[in-house]
């Protein structure tokens, strides 16, 4: 134990130390962000607009073949809200961490990063902390706004376990960006890989419209799909009203697949950071 | 325990920065082939060469960006490659072209990131941020966006982030290329000082003359092989200047006339080019290949010819670059 406990008190100070620069890495992404200011003030109108757009388009829909929730039958935006709100946050999750690190490589700042004494999962927590935290403030601030512009009826009993439901599939968008951006600091281009499994993932999720409507395989297949799971859960909580009691399940599936994915990701980027390295090609893009 | 050089056998302190029979390929291509290097505490090496000489690759090697393929690189007595952060933390390195700043941020915002990812906290790091802007002028362009910067102001707030945490080895990647003389004296000031306060420095350029009086080993790189090796005078030992720019005078004549009258004088031992206007009384004096400069100014004398000024076409050290690399002005790798 007296050999131990140096070795452990000096892993957990250096931890300690690699997560003060955090707040670093989100000032800085702050600050970047903030000298696009338009680009905020578009985004909170194109998510306006694309919320009016599924509320003409639910006018058409009959309510009949939507699922029913805690004993009520949903109107077409509150469910479809749930989807858009959740595939939104997967695609802008899993764009940003997969780009992060390629931003620095174009950038040419990546290099300068890996010169620092900083760890690798610093710098990839680090390039992805600012997304992590405005990315869930934007998903609520949706939610609030169709609320209130459309009249939208969200349990309030459900928001803190839909907020579970969200902080652990966050992991799993997190673990599939990483792996992207492995395959981006490999392979120089990988964005239309990320579309193409974030549309797969979508069309199998029920984001946009009820589950039944796929073929049965497909029904399937989509009890797999981390992205199905999620809606499916936040939808129970939020419109639903389940409480606790319908999200257990959810998590237990959720959690280890969550693992699972970031699991993979760190380990694909440092092999691919090795690789790289091996090859002399990290600063090319 | 923090990373240090190691001890040869017979007691002294290794080298800070040593390079032993190091190769690198990319493929079939071979960018550095068994070089050697080694820098002590203290010292200012250069590292000079054409481009595409290996010198980036040199620097990459040492900070442990790239592996070598084969042979030994050590800095502080370790390997790059497999460093510590303890040993990422007491290098600093000013990399080449501007591209490794957040240019919508700015200076003092990026050199504050930096410092913070060296361990600072953000009090000390703004502290730290505002000294090494002070040290390369840049107090005033502080606030400003990178985007904005210049050039030379790029390659300035490069040298600050490297000066931040006063590194143990400092990697300098063509610091002062596009930097007005000026900036670039400022800079190789600035180096110097930290090279006295103890830190072994690398210093890649293309830009020879300014290592006369501030490296104090040279290698010359070319096709990747070590071509020269040693003190900036033994590489100016080794040129041997065959053109020089004369400035003659002869009674009322001038141009093309005095330039024919002074290339009758020469006998063969060597050609005059006209430089400048018609009535220019400066010429390149090609010296043939077995004439002597001394004889060729004698035979201008002795003709009543007045020799007004002479000198080197190019510095002497430019003259040994070509000499030892091959490269002639203007011939394309």
């Amino acid at each position: 134990m007296s050999a131990a406990t140096p070795v452990v008190a000096r892993r957990m100070s250096a931890a300690a130390g690699e997560l003060g620069k955090l707040p670093a890495f989100l000032r800085r992404d702050f600050l970047t962000a903030w000298s696009y200011r338009a680009a905020f003030f578009t985004d909170a109108a194109a998510l306006f607009l694309q919320a009016l757009s599924f509320y003409f388009v639910g006018l058409m829909v009959n309510p009949e073949v939507l699922p029913s929730y805690g004993g009520e039958r949903a109107t077409y935006l509150e469910f479809v809200a749930v989807g858009i709100a959740l595939s939104v946050f997967m695609h802008l999750g899993l764009g940003r961490v997969a780009t992060a690190i390629r931003n620095e490589q174009v950038i040419g700042t990546l290099e300068s990063l890996l010169m620092t004494p900083t760890a690798t999962a610093t710098i990839q927590i680090g390039s992805v902390v600012y997304d992590a935290v405005y990315i869930p403030i934007r998903t609520a601030m949706f939610f609030a706004v169709i609320g209130i512009a459309f009249g939208l009826h969200f349990e309030p009993s459900g928001f803190v376990p839909a907020l579970l439901v969200l902080l652990a599939f966050i992991p799993f968008v997190w673990g599939l960006g990483i792996m992207s951006a492995a395959a981006t600091l490999t392979f120089k281009r990988g964005t239309g890989g990320i579309s193409f499994g974030v549309a797969i993932l979508t069309l199998g999720s029920g984001a946009y419209f009820p589950l039944d409507l796929l073929p049965e395989w497909a029904q399937t297949a989509a009890e797999a799909n981390p992205l199905a799971i999620a809606i499916d859960a936040m939808r129970n909580a939020l419109l639903g009203g389940t409480g606790w009691s319908g999200i257990g399940q959810t998590l237990l599936l959720l959690v280890p697949l969550s693992a699972l994915s970031l699991w993979a990701g760190f380990m694909t980027f440092r092999t691919a950071l090795r690789r790289e390295r091996r090859r002399g090609s990290l600063g090319l893009y | 325990m923090e990373p240090g050089p190691a001890q040869r056998a017979d007691g002294a302190a290794a080298p800070v920065v040593e390079l032993v029979g190091v190769s690198r390929r990319f493929g079939a291509k071979t960018a550095l082939d068994d070089v050697s290097l080694a820098v002590d505490r203290g010292g200012i090496s250069g590292l000079i060469g054409p481009n595409g000489a290996g010198k980036t690759t040199l620097l990459r090697l040492l900070t442990g960006l790239l592996d070598p393929s084969s042979g030994s690189v050590r800095i502080l007595g370790h390997e790059p490659t497999r460093a510590s952060r303890a040993l990422r933390q007491r290098i600093g390195l000013v990399p080449s072209g501007d591209r490794s700043f957040y240019l919508r941020i700015s200076g003092i915002e990026n050199l504050v990131f930096f410092a913070r990812m060296h361990g600072l906290r953000r009090r000390a790091a703004l502290a730290e941020a505002r000294r090494a802007l002070e040290e390369v002028g840049l107090t005033d362009a502080g606030r400003r966006p990178v985007g904005e910067y210049s050039h030379g102001m790029q390659k300035r707030l490069s040298v600050a982030r490297a000066l931040l945490t006063r590194p143990d080895v400092m990697l300098v990647d063509e610091a002062t290329h596009d930097l007005d003389p000026g900036g670039a004296r400022r800079v190789r000031e600035l180096v110097a000082d930290i090279a006295g306060s103890g830190a072994a420095v690398v210093w890649a350029t293309q830009r020879l003359d300014e290592l006369r009086g501030f490296a104090d080993h040279v290698v010359l790189l070319s096709t990747g092989t070590v071509r020269f090796s040693g003190s900036v005078p033994d590489l100016v030992a080794q040129s041997v200047a065959r053109r020089y720019v004369v400035r003659l005078r002869n009674g009322g004549l001038d141009g093309e006339e005095l330039g024919a009258v002074a290339e009758r004088l020469l006998a063969g031992r060597g050609t005059l080019t006209m430089l400048g206007g018609g009535s220019s009384a400066d010429y390149l004096l090609s010296l043939s290949p077995d004439a002597v400069l001394g004889e060729a100014l004698a035979a201008l004398t002795q003709g009543r010819m007045d020799v007004l000024t002479c000198h080197e076409e190019r510095s002497e050290v430019e003259e040994a670059f070509l000499a030892l690399t091959g490269e002639e002005e203007g011939s394309e790798r």
